[in-house]
Parts: structure tokens; C-alpha cells; sequence
């Protein structure tokens, strides 16, 4: 602890040991146990206590009867934890008594503090901080700590229940490292008191016929196995798997979800999976003691697992694929055409039990669907994957919830019913369909698949948010749907496809709605970019209106749509898609080019999106070479920078030097382009000096954006401009130029400007600068300094332990002007 | 037994990110989502791992609802829905919709700013999450789905403020979020109907506070500022860009124009166009005077107020700055406040709460000399002003709300916990309804009698008006029928149509009682004894006696049987229907106590 700090720290517990002055700012004590534990890790909390007795004091005073604030007793008790997690601090409070009767029922334990969440809270969490060493493990057994720490368990504050489990379990870990010779025998007689204790409670816990008791033990057994794998934790389960099993004889088996953490936690557990405590069967047990909701995330996480009998696993994925099979099995045509695992539909599995009222019916859908979507990514899924009868029961699933499916049966027509208009099971439906698009599936099915998106595209049903992923599940079956290997070009069918969508996205861009034009946009931009280049898509999209429609909705109301605009037409632009008087496909277009358009955007948007899309445009052309850059690209980099310096939006500015940073490397020329699959660009080769190199730079004024950068009152942009010159400073040693003008007048003049700048005057502009100055400057400016400083954040004083204890200090007193105020 | 769960995740007994958890009627509902401004890591955003231990958050909630646009009841939300992975509707208000992304922006553009922090989110992901929302207009009653329905009323505070009221069949709960039963310069003051909510969850900030007249306050401000700029100084207001920001540009606005001053006021982000641009277009949503006077002219555009440029704050001369963000800690204010700290004839007011680790906490706890980077010592002569604009209810506002609604319960939440024992105490006496205020993590469970519809059959109601009286309102009346279930709903029908309906045959069933006389006579004979005794004392009733011998009245039939064993007893066969069960049982009373004696 430094001087200033430990100067200060007798006045703050002073105040903090004063019930009259309450703290105003609750994140004042939390960032103050915060700074004790970073000094608690990195040195001794016995001598701490020592060198500041006020501590001792503050601790000792909490044990005095009077009307202490709750935050302030929380605190102390959390703090003593940290200062007691030191086994010889440990025993030097425990000298004073000061654990027992801040810990024991003496203390507030048994006082009517007791009743703040808070202060229970803090107890826990001190006796969790405390409990690192065997004397910890005595001084809790001997105050009685774990029984209460049991009654906590079940307490009204989730918060605390939750506390007092992890400790449980904190403590059952702690007492079971003591035994050296190896792990305990399954009797309790020879287990560590604490642990036999615990081990007891739990026992007694999972006889109990309250199901809260149950659900708490299986919680505490749940994290036990998932964060302890010693030897030990093997003994546990043997000992207590049968009380597990006999939870499965009760009907309905109790705590169900907790049950099946516990199973899951078990079976991932290295020492525990491979034996033969009947983990296996217990589980198929379970599986099928369950219902459908409840059964359906263990068998997920039964198909996670890495090594498991194939007969459970194919029990486990039957339990998932239920509710599809159902579904398939009830809208099916002809009886027995359902061809999803029919062997997984038992006489059971009828609409009716399985799918019984709306929301259960929903729910469930929705839940298989998620799962089954985390699972096909996975190399372990389940193989042979049924990919066709899942592409039909997600076709399906979305048809039942248009309204376009034509159920034959009654449980069909009770399924349509129940569906009709179900935004849940849509957004879940198309979120797995989109998934499915990894596999391949029957051309008919693909055609279905087609069918179903354009439909909902197309519905004026849909809502934005079914719509959104509508649109990316309909990229991802386009990306999917190319059938020569090595071939990105869309396959004839996908191409017949396009022709249909482009009507449909050209009337989504004029909605109503913001979210769906922008989805569109997105949609159009990620489709350019793939295949812009290939003659069917281009034709397709030209022949359309959608170009025209983007570069109009660069002038939409909402600044989203005006981004996204933005970025849309700068890929339709790299793409010569963009309608411009020089498009061939378009000669009598009047319209403004697109680099005209989106540099007004860039210099009058009131917004920082679209501005700032702009410039990741602009970036991007300037590193492709686009064509309306290369023509002449130091007027474009000039014209952006004059534009890009003088925004208010700080994100625009260093998008501005990420900009003048291409173009520093185009010009020097940059060894190896940092993307592998980028165009390269016609860089300039170094041959010339580097003072000459540094002209077209100096023309751009690209030096005096960077130099009034480096004192930005934003300081990612003075970080970025700070690297930019860093980087050109190392050419600079690489290209050993001769020229110099280190004492010339004119740098002396820009080093003043420099300095005035950095006082914050920045009204005085620097003129034309000539390369030999510019090299000259960087060379004299202390740039790793400058970076170091930046480096910091911003508040970093602020922040500091000494600000944080002269604020708590300042506020003593006048709380009551501002107390209580808020946003 | 149904019930209503409530679990405060934020704002329990704290005036932080407000995060309430709701069940009701198998519904769970979050209620705002909001960050604490004074933390910089995990801990500012509230602790979602405790919504559900089981499952993903999209199937346990239904939905998200959003009371305003502030950082403490939405802050929160891009990281909700974007990297925890809620995936499901969020409910807010047109204007919230609209200003919400410029406050999370302007917040993330700070955090990034000022700590280079990476793992927060970004503008595409709170683009996405806006994406998500679903934007309700006042008194819009809106189904999330089939059974579960909401709907805002107005609460002032700040521009698209609401309370919601969330209903699922009979059981609601009303959450206000942050309100003003007052109305100020722009915006109007909160309103409900009597809507009688099983439970009111409202905010209690000013739980224990008679707020003075605004009025005082604004005057005072005035005087600060116009002294300010009389003695040539410069006056510095950091705020952020809506809300409070637009209440202290119309007041200043007016001043000016009514003094007549020339001192420029600047505000200093290119913000304020849009700030302005939304409360012009949400013009309904401000209050009466703004929107009356609004076609003369617009309260929102500013003849007095200009964008500030950063090459200003060296000009000479007096001038008034209105610069993001409003804590002093980065960016703009922090730079103007910097520029001009060390002057006296300079001012700074602070308009609203700052958060510890910040220079606006600084100066408003009285430190003058702030250390700044690099051992830096900034000497702050400049006067420094606190004044409260934050617009709550105060606790007479918050009874009268409590009035307003008629709720079963109260639950007070955003308020410090002595404060919210107080008002808690005073709810309960005055409305004599029980009063909660859980902790954060705290569950209150209250428990509901549901009333579950029932619909009558025309048939049926037809046929009781023929029957009675007409119906009156305040009398309950008894209605006889049969109950079908069908479907998840609930028939009161004739049992007629109830057997047509579901295809049954009607059984009749019969109670049958024997009752033994002594009466050597024959059994004709005692059946006429029966007959005649029953005729004397049943005037009203029809009793007839049937050529078989028995004897009827109404449906109750009696016939005589010679005892097995003793020919001097007789056997009465007594059957009824269930209809006439009343009689029957009387009949049985009356010949039990035997006929009297013939005539002889």
C-alpha cells in the first residue's frame, strides 16, 4: 500500500465504522474490497493489518451494538474473509477472537442484521474467502458455520441460496485435499468431519421427500463433479448413485432439471464416465422416465458426450427427434410415409400426449429445434444423420405455421390449429433450417426448401424479426447450393431461384419498416459480395430494381438503412453494379457516381453510422483498387481525410487514419499484404528516397490530420495516429535517408504548432509541409512516450485506490445535498 | 395455487440497473434491463445466469419490456440479447425505440474510448437488438401472445416514458419503471387508469421526499447561469444528449429570449440535431403546452442555441455550453471542463447524478485540486453548481399513483431500503394492501385467485330471464346449468344442450327411501290413508292417487307393500328425483311420524 493511501485509510475507517454518515454510492465498497484483495495477492495481509492498525479497529467495531449500515457490515465481513485467507492472519484474528464473533452466532448471525440479504450474503462470502487452509476448516466446524450454511441453502435470496451451495461445495473440496493417503472408503468412518458432515446433509437431503432439499443437493453434488475430478469425487458417487437412482422410482421423479445436470455433470466427469457405477444405465433410466421437455437437454448432452454406449446414444437421439417425428408423423400424406426415424414413434408418441395444448406444444418444438441445432455442427452428432426427414420437418414446421401446409388427419389439422401464426416456432424453425443448409438434402426437398423461404419472404405476415432470418436462412442455402466441388457459382436451380427472390427483395426494401429494409440491404450486400462477379447474379440483379432502390435508400430517414446503404452500394459499386452514368448496362443514367454520393454522405450525414460506413467503404475501394480510386487516388485520399479530420464522430476519425494508413502502405510499398485472398494493389515500389516517396503523403496532407490526431481528445484516434507515424518512423530507420533539415526554421515552426496542440490550442493550421520537415519532426517527437500514455486508459487516475478513498472521504458530509438522485 | 413470483436482479432496494423478474400465470416477464454506470466490468450489468438454471433464456422468457431509454433500464440489453442470447420480442415504446440506440451508442463509443474496452458490445449488435424490438403506442393493448397481454400508459420522466401493465386472463401487475406525477416543461405527467392490478411494482427514489416546486429550481439555475454570464464568464453543462439536456435548452431558450441576452449557448455534439429531431417528431408525446403552442411554433427549434465547434471554447467573452457526456468523464465536457477550471468567473453545473471514478463526482464532493495524467494537478476555480433535474415522483406522487390504480399489492422497487421502509409503512396504512420491497435475489411470491371465464349459453340466459326477474348488476344471482370444458374453455350450458352437445343419454336417477307403518289394514287401504293425509297438508302440492294404487306428488311417488314378516306392518316405497329432493325428504319426515288415526 502506498504512503498517500495508508494516510488516508484511518480517516476512511473512520467514517465507515460511523453509522451517521452512510455511503452514498454503493460501488464505492465494492471497488474498495476490490483494491484489498489485489493488495491481499500480492503481499501479507498480517502485515497489513499491522502496519494499519485502523483495520483491527474498524473489524473489532462491527461487533459493537448499535444501528450499523447493512452495506457497510457486509463489507466488513467479506473483508475479514480476504485478510483471514492468509493461514498466520488467520490466526492473528483468531488471537483476538475477532472470527468467532463476527462468524459465530454472537455475531451478526444472531442479531437482527441478520435479516439483510446483504449481510447473509457477506457472511458467506467471507467465510468463502476465509476457507483456504485446515485451521479455516476447524474454526467452521467448531462455530457451527455449516449447519447454518445448510439452513442457507434454501434461503428467500437467490443470490444467498446460490452463495451458500457453491460454499458447500467450496468447503466439501477443501476438507477432502487433507487425507494424503489416497481417496476415502465408502464408509463415512474414515472421511474428514466437515466432510462427513456434508456428505450426511446431502444424504439426508436426497431421502427427503421436500423437494427443495432434493434440488439443493443435486445442485451441490452438480458443481462438486463439474469442478472436482480427484479420486475422491469417485468414492462420492459410488456412495450416493443409488440414493440418485431412487429418485427415479418416484412419480413424478422430483427435481427433475436438477437431476439431469447432475447426470450430465457425472458423465463428463474423466473418472467418472468410464466406470461402471451404472452411470449408463441409470441414465437410459432417466431418459425415459422423463417427459419430453425435461428429457430432451439431457439427451442432448448424452449426444455431446465423447465416449458413450451406442445403444443410449441412439435412445437419446430417438428422445430428440420425438417431437419432429410426431409432427411429421401427424401431417403425413399417406400413413407410414412419415420416414423420420419411424422406429422412434412409439404408439405413444401421438400429438396428442406429446404435443397437448399450445404452449406446451410450442415450447417443445422450439426447444428440439435448438437443440438438434447445436447438435449438427458437432463431430460427435449422430451418424447417419437423418438430414432429408429433418429438412422435411422444418419445411414442414414452417408450413403448419403459415398455413400453407394441407394436413390430412385430424392430429394434423389440431397441429395447424395450434401453429397458425407462431412467430416462436418460426424464428426457431428458420434458425435450424438455416443450420441444416451444412448438409445436403433430396433435390425435391431443396426445391421445398426454396419454396417455403420465398414464402415467407414474400408474406406480408411475416414479421421483421422472421423476416431477418428468413433472409439469412436463404444465404445460407444459396452458399450450400453449388453441386461441382470447387465451384462457387450458383447452380441453375439456385439461379431460377434468384429471379423469383430479387421481386421479392425489391418490395422488401420499400417497407415500412426500417429493420426489414435494412435486412434487405444486409441480405443484398453479403449476396454481392459472393457472387457479384458471376454473370447469371449480375444479370439477374440488373435486370431487377434493386440497384436503383439501394442508392435511393441512401437517403433514407432512418441512419441504419442509410448505412447499410451505404455498404450495399459500395459492394454493388466494386462490383460495377452501382447504376452510374458510366455503367454500361445503364448509358442514359443520370444519376451521381457512387463515390460522389457517399462522400456527400461522408461530409453531411447528421449521423455516425452512415458516415462511418462510408469510410469502411472508401477503405475498402482504396485497398481494391476500385476503379473510381484509381483513377486519380490522391485526390480521393485527399478529398476523404479534408472530410474525415473535421467529423465530430471520433469512430469516423480513425476510420480516417485506418484510410491514410492503406494509403502510407501503397506508397512505401508494405512487404507481404496482410490478407492472403486481397487484391494486390499497384504499389509503388521505394526505389526513390524516402523523403520523395513521402511527397504524394505530404500533397494529401495526410502529416497534418495525423499530427492534430496525436492530440486528440479521443484516444483511440490518438492510439491510431500515434502507430501510423510509429510505422512510418521504422521506414524511415529501414530506408537510411540522407536528407535531414533538423534545424531548418520551418521545424521549429511545426514542433511549436505541435507543442500548442498539445496544450489544446489546435486553432493554428500547419500549411504546406515539405517531407524533409516531416521527417525531421518525427524523428525528434517522442512517440513511445506518447503511446505509453495513451496506453492507459483515460481514467486511469480516477480509478486509482488513492482517488477511489479521497471520494469516499469527500462525500462524508453532504450527502444530504445530492442523496438520492439518479438519471 | 396460483401466484404472482417477483425478483428483483437490479434495483432492489438500490437505485441501480433495474432488472425485474415477473411470473405471472405461467408468463415470466423482464422488466427493464439496465447497466450500472459505476462499474467497468462484469458487475455493471446484472447477473442473468440466475433467470433460469435450466434451459436458454429465449423458452423461459416471454418477453422483455423496456420502461425508457435511460442506461439504467436499458443499458444492459444489447449484451442480453446479443452475447447471452435472448433471442426473443422486447417491448418498448416508439420514442424509446427511437432514442435508445443513441444512448447505447453514445455509451459505447465512451467505454471504448476512454478504456480501449473490447469485450463490449458493438453498433452492429445494438443495431441487431433494436432489430428485435417491438415498438407499442400508449394505451395499445398488445398480445405477446395467446394469452399474455400489455400495455403503456404515459409516465412522464423523460420523452416515451411508460408504465406497462402485463395480463395474463384476470391477473395483471402494473410496473411504472421511472415517473413523474408531476408535469414540467416538456413532458406531461404520469397517468393509469383504475385498473386494479394484483400488484403495482413502482419505482420509490424519492420515497421519503416532498420535492419543492420545480419552479424554485429552475429560477434558481437561471439566476446561476445569467450571473455567470454577467460577469463575462463561461458556464459549462455536461449532460448527456437527450433528456435532461432538452428540458435545460428550452428553459434557457425562453431566458434568452425574454432578457434579451446576446451570450451565444452552444451545445456541443452533433447529437442535439437528432435529440431535437425526435422530440419534434414525437410531439404527442410531450406535454399539453408544448404541443398547443407547437404550429406556431416549435418548442424544439432553437433561434438561441447553435452546434458548438471545438475551436469555440477559446473564444473570449461569456458563452454557454451544453457538452456530452454528462459525468466529466471524457470526451468533450472533460475537455472544455479542463480548459476552463482554472478561471473563477467560470461555472460549471452539474444537472445530474455522477458515479464515483468520475470528475463530476470529484468537484461535487468539494475536491478542488484533481490530480490528471501524468501527476498532473488541475486547480478547479471554477464555481461549481449541483442541481437536480431528475424527474420522480415524490412520495406524495407515488400515493397518489397507488391511488390511481386501486392495486391488491405494492412493490417498491428503485430506492434505497430505509427510505422504501418508510413510504412502505405508509402505503400499508393509507391503502391497507401489503407492501414489499425484496433485496436484489429476493423473491416475493404473492399468492392470486384466479377468476376463470366462463361463458353462458344465449339458450340458457334466455331461459332464466323467461324464469326472473330482470338482471341486476350489484345482486349476484343464482344460475343453474351444466359446466363444459372443451377446448381450454369453459360453457355454462342447459343440460339438455350440454347432453346434445357431447351425445349423451339423459339417466334419471331416483332416491328411495322406505318408511314402515303400523296398519293391519289392507294395502289399498293404507295407501288411501297416505293419500288423504298427504292432501291435508300439501295443499299447494299436487298429490293424486293413480289407479294402480300408488300414490304421486310431483314426481315423488309412494306405493304400500305388506311387510314380509309382521302382516301388521306396512311397507311405504317412497322414490324421488333429485329435483324434487327437498320434498322428498320431507314426505319421508312427515309419514315417518305415521298417519293419524282413521276414523273409526
Amino acid at each position: 500500500m502506498d504512503p498517500e493511501c495508508s494516510q488516508l485509510l484511518p480517516a476512511l475507517c473512520a467514517v465507515l465504522a460511523d453509522p451517521r454518515q452512510p455511503m452514498a454510492d454503493d460501488t464505492c465498497l465494492e471497488k474498495l474490497l476490490d483494491w484489498f484483495k489485489t493488495i491481499t495477492e500480492a503481499g501479507s495481509s498480517l502485515l497489513l493489518l499491522q502496519e494499519n492498525p485502523c483495520l483491527v479497529e474498524l473489524l473489532c467495531h462491527m461487533l459493537k451494538p448499535q444501528d450499523l449500515s447493512s452495506r457497510v457490515l457486509s463489507f466488513s465481513l467479506r473483508l475479514t474473509g480476504v485478510f483471514a485467507a492468509q493461514e498466520d492472519c488467520f490466526q492473528y484474528l483468531q488471537q483476538g477472537e475477532l472470527l468467532p464473533r463476527l462468524f459465530g452466532e454472537a455475531g451478526p448471525l444472531g442479531g437482527a442484521a441478520w435479516t439483510a440479504p446483504t449481510v447473509r450474503s457477506g457472511w458467506i462470502q467471507g467465510l468463502r474467502s476465509l476457507a483456504r487452509h485446515p485451521s479455516a476448516l476447524h474454526f467452521l466446524a467448531d462455530c457451527g458455520a455449516v449447519d447454518t450454511i445448510f439452513s442457507l441453502q434454501g434461503d428467500s435470496s437467490l443470490f444467498v441460496a446460490s452463495a451458500a451451495g457453491q460454499l458447500l461445495v467450496h468447503i466439501l473440496g477443501l476438507s477432502m485435499q487433507g487425507p494424503a493417503d489416497g481417496p476415502p472408503s465408502l464408509q463415512a468412518g474414515d472421511w474428514p468431519a466437515c466432510a462427513k458432515k456434508i456428505v450426511g446433509h446431502i444424504e439426508e437431503s436426497l431421502r427427503s421427500t421436500a423437494t427443495p432439499q432434493i434440488t439443493q443437493a443435486l445442485n451441490v453434488l452438480t458443481t462438486t463433479f463439474g469442478h472436482c475430478h480427484d479420486p475422491w469425487t469417485r468414492v462420492l458417487w459410488v456412495r450416493l448413485s443409488p440414493l440418485v437412482a431412487g429418485l427415479l422410482e418416484k412419480d413424478p421423479v422430483p427435481a427433475a432439471h436438477s437431476l439431469v445436470d447432475l447426470l450430465l455433470s457425472v458423465a463428463r466427469s474423466p473418472g467418472l464416465s468410464s466406470s461402471s457405477c451404472g452411470l449408463w444405465e441409470t441414465l437410459a433410466q432417466t431418459l425415459s422416465r422423463l417427459s419430453p421437455t425435461q428429457a430432451g437437454p439431457l439427451a442432448l448432452g448424452i449426444l455431446k458426450l465423447q465416449d458413450c454406449p451406442q445403444a443410449l446414444r441412439a435412445q437419446a437421439f430417438a428422445v430428440l427427434l420425438q417431437p419432429l417425428a410426431c409432427v411429421l408423423k401427424a401431417t403425413a400424406q399417406a400413413p407410414g410415409a412419415s420416414g423420420v426415424l419411424d422406429g422412434t414413434v412409439g404408439d405413444f408418441a401421438t400429438v396428442d400426449t406429446l404435443l397437448p395444448s399450445k404452449a406446451a406444444c410450442v415450447g417443445l418444438l422450439c426447444r428440439t429445434l435448438a437443440h438438434l441445432e447445436l447438435l449438427l455442427p458437432l463431430p460427435q452428432r449422430p451418424c447417419p444423420w437423418p438430414q432429408a426427414p429433418l429438412l422435411g420437418a422444418a419445411v414442414t414446421l414452417l408450413q403448419l405455421c403459415q398455413g400453407s401446409a394441407s394436413p390430412t388427419s385430424d392430429t394434423g389439422h389440431h397441429l395447424c390449429a395450434l401453429l397458425l401464426g407462431c412467430v416462436r416456432v418460426q424464428r426457431a424453425a428458420l434458425d435450424f433450417l438455416g443450420t441444416l443448409s451444412q448438409g445436403t438434402g433430396p433435390p425435391e426437398l431443396v426445391t421445398e426448401v426454396f419454396a417455403v423461404l420465398l414464402e415467407y419472404l414474400r408474406s406480408p405476415d411475416s414479421s421483421p424479426t422472421v423476416l431477418k432470418k428468413a433472409f439469412q436462412a436463404t444465404f445460407r442455402w444459396l452458399l450450400s447450393s453449388p453441386k461441382t466441388p470447387g465451384c462457387w457459382d450458383l447452380d441453375p436451380q439456385a439461379l431460377l431461384f434468384l429471379r423469383e427472390l430479387l421481386p421479392v427483395l425489391q418490395k422488401r426494401l420499400c417497407s415500412p419498416c426500417w429493420e426489414v429494409r435494412d435486412s434487405g440491404l444486409e441480405f443484398l450486400t453479403q449476396m454481392t459480395g459472393r457472387w457479384g462477379g458471376q454473370a447469371g447474379f449480375r444479370h439477374a440483379l440488373l435486370a431487377s430494381e434493386v440497384p436503383k432502390l439501394t442508392e435511393q435508400l441512401l437517403r433514407d430517414p432512418e441512419s441504419y438503412v442509410r448505412a447499410s446503404a451505404v455498404a450495399a452500394t459500395g459492394q454493388l459499386s466494386s462490383q460495377g453494379l452501382c447504376i452510374s452514368p458510366a455503367s454500361p448496362e445503364h448509358p442514359g443514367g443520370q444519376q451521381k457516381s457512387p463515390l460522389s454520393e457517399l462522400l456527400h454522405i461522408l461530409s453531411t450525414d447528421s449521423e455516425g453510422f452512415p458516415r462511418r460506413a462510408a469510410m469502411h467503404v472508401f477503405t475498402q475501394w482504396l485497398r481494391d483498387s476500385h476503379a473510381d480510386v484509381v483513377g486519380d487516388t490522391e485526390e480521393f485520399v485527399a478529398g476523404v481525410l479534408q472530410v474525415a479530420s473535421q467529423d465530430l464522430d471520433w469512430e469516423v476519425r480513425a476510420q480516417g487514419l485506418e484510410l491514410a494508413l492503406v494509403f502510407l502502405e501503397q506508397t512505401l510499398g508494405q512487404p507481404g499484404s496482410p490478407c492472403p485472398y486481397a487484391v494486390t494493389p499497384p504499389v509503388v515500389a521505394p526505389a526513390c528516397p524516402l523523403a520523395q516517396a513521402l511527397q504524394p503523403l505530404c500533397r494529401v496532407r495526410l502529416f497534418e490530420f495525423a499530427f492534430r490526431a496525436l492530440f486528440d481528445c479521443d484516444r483511440p484516434v490518438a492510439q491510431k495516429s500515434c502507430d501510423l507515424l510509429l510505422f512510418l518512423r521504422a521506414k524511415m530507420a529501414s530506408s537510411s535517408s540522407p536528407q535531414e533539415a533538423r534545424s531548418s526554421p520551418d521545424v521549429a515552426s511545426v514542433e511549436a504548432a505541435l507543442q500548442r496542440w498539445q496544450a489544446g490550442d489546435q486553432a493554428q493550421p500547419l500549411g504546406d509541409l515539405e517531407p524533409e520537415v516531416v521527417l525531421a519532426v518525427l524523428k525528434s517527437m517522442d512517440l513511445e512516450g506518447l503511446r505509453g500514455a495513451l496506453a492507459e486508459s483515460s481514467d486511469h487516475v480516477e480509478k486509482s485506490p488513492q482517488s477511489l478513498l479521497q471520494d469516499m472521504l469527500a462525500t462524508v458530509g453532504i450527502l444530504g445535498e445530492n442523496e438520492a438522485d439518479c438519471y | 395455487m396460483p401466484e404472482i413470483r417477483v425478483t428483483p436482479l437490479g434495483a432492489g432496494q438500490d437505485v441501480g440497473r433495474s432488472c425485474i423478474l415477473v411470473s405471472i400465470a405461467g408468463k415470466n416477464v423482464m422488466l427493464d434491463c439496465g447497466m450500472h454506470m459505476g462499474f467497468n466490468d462484469d458487475r455493471r450489468f446484472p447477473d442473468f445466469s440466475y433467470i433460469t438454471r435450466n434451459g436458454r433464456l429465449t423458452d423461459f422468457l416471454d418477453c422483455v419490456i423496456i420502461s425508457h431509454f435511460h442506461l439504467d433500464h436499458c443499458g444492459a440489453l444489447p449484451y442480453f440479447s446479443e452475447m447471452v442470447g435472448y433471442d426473443g420480442p422486447i417491448y418498448m415504446t416508439h420514442p424509446t425505440q427511437a432514442i435508445c440506440p443513441i444512448l447505447l451508442e453514445d455509451y459505447r463509443k465512451i467505454a471504448v474510448d476512454k478504456k480501449g474496452e473490447a469485450n463490449f458490445f458493438t453498433s452492429q449488435m445494438i443495431k441487431d437488438c433494436m432489430k428485435k424490438v417491438v415498438a407499442v403506442h400508449l394505451h395499445q393493448t398488445v398480445q405477446v401472445d395467446d394469452e399474455l397481454e400489455i400495455k403503456a400508459y404515459y409516465a412522464g420522466h423523460v420523452l416515451g416514458a411508460a408504465m406497462f401493465q402485463i395480463k395474463v386472463g384476470s391477473e395483471s401487475v402494473v410496473y411504472t419503471g421511472d415517473y413523474n406525477m408531476t408535469p414540467d416543461r416538456h413532458l406531461g405527467a404520469a397517468w393509469i387508469d383504475k385498473c386494479r392490478p394484483n400488484l403495482l411494482i413502482t419505482e420509490s427514489t424519492y420515497a421519503t421526499t416532498i420535492r419543492d416546486s420545480k419552479r424554485c429550481r429552475e429560477r434558481d439555475f437561471l439566476k446561476k447561469v445569467h450571473e455567470a454570464v454577467e460577469r463575462g464568464g463561461k458556464v459549462l453543462i455536461p449532460v448527456f444528449a437527450l433528456g435532461r439536456a432538452q428540458e435545460l435548452c428550452i428553459l434557457l431558450e425562453t431566458f434568452w429570449e425574454r432578457m434579451n441576452l446576446k451570450a451565444p449557448i452552444y451545445f456541443s455534439t452533433g447529437l442535439t440535431e437528432k435529440a431535437n429531431h425526435y422530440y419534434k417528431l414525437f410531439i404527442t408525446w410531450t406535454n399539453q403546452k408544448i404541443r398547443k403552442t407547437f404550429v406556431q411554433r416549435n418548442m424544439f427549434e432553437f433561434k438561441h442555441i447553435k452546434a458548438f465547434d471545438r475551436a469555440f471554447a477559446d473564444n473570449p467573452g461569456p458563452m454557454v455550453v451544453f457538452a456530452t457526456p454528462g459525468m466529466l468523464h471524457a470526451g468533450q465536457s472533460l475537455q472544455i471542463f479542463r480548459k476552463w477550471a482554472g478561471n473563477e468567473k467560470n461555472m460549471v453545473i452539474m444537472p445530474g447524478y455522477c458515479v464515483q471514478g468520475t470528475v463530476g463526482h470529484k468537484i461535487l464532493s468539494g475536491q478542488r485540486k484533481l490530480e490528471m495524467e501524468g501527476r498532473q494537478v488541475l486547480e478547479v476555480k471554477m464555481q461549481v453548481e449541483y442541481m437536480s433535474f431528475s424527474a420522480h415522483a415524490d412520495a406524495k406522487g407515488i400515493m397518489q399513483l397507488v391511488g390511481q390504480a386501486e392495486p391488491e399489492s405494492v412493490l417498491l422497487v428503485h430506492g434505497e431500503a430505509k427510505k422504501m421502509e418508510f413510504l412502505k409503512q405508509k402505503i400499508e396504512q393509507e391503502f391497507r394492501v401489503n407492501c414489499y420491497m425484496p433485496a436484489n435475489g429476493e423473491t416475493v411470491t404473492l399468492p392470486t385467485s384466479p377468476s376463470i371465464p366462463v361463458g353462458i349459453s344465449l339458450g340458457l340466459l334466455k331461459r332464466e330471464m323467461a324464469q326472473g326477474l330482470l338482471p341486476d348488476a350489484k345482486k349476484p344471482r343464482l344460475l343453474h346449468g351444466t359446466l363444459i370444458m372443451k377446448d381450454s374453455n369453459f360453457r355454462l350450458v342447459s343440460s339438455e344442450q350440454a347432453l346434445k352437445e357431447l351425445g349423451l343419454v339423459e339417466h334419471q336417477l331416483r332416491f328411495t327411501c322406505r318408511v314402515h307403518l303400523h296398519d293391519p289394514r289392507k294395502e289399498q287401504e293404507t295407501a288411501m290413508r297416505v293419500y288423504s293425509h298427504l292432501k291435508s297438508m300439501l295443499k299447494d302440492h299436487c298429490v293424486q292417487h293413480l289407479p294402480d294404487g300408488s300414490v304421486t306428488v310431483e314426481s315423488i311417488l309412494i306405493q304400500a307393500a305388506a311387510h314380509s314378516e309382521d302382516p301388521g306392518t306396512k311397507v311405504l316405497l317412497v322414490s324421488w328425483t333429485y329435483q324434487d329432493e327437498e320434498l322428498g325428504s320431507y314426505l319421508t319426515s312427515l309419514l315417518k311420524k305415521g298417519l293419524p288415526q282413521a276414523p273409526s
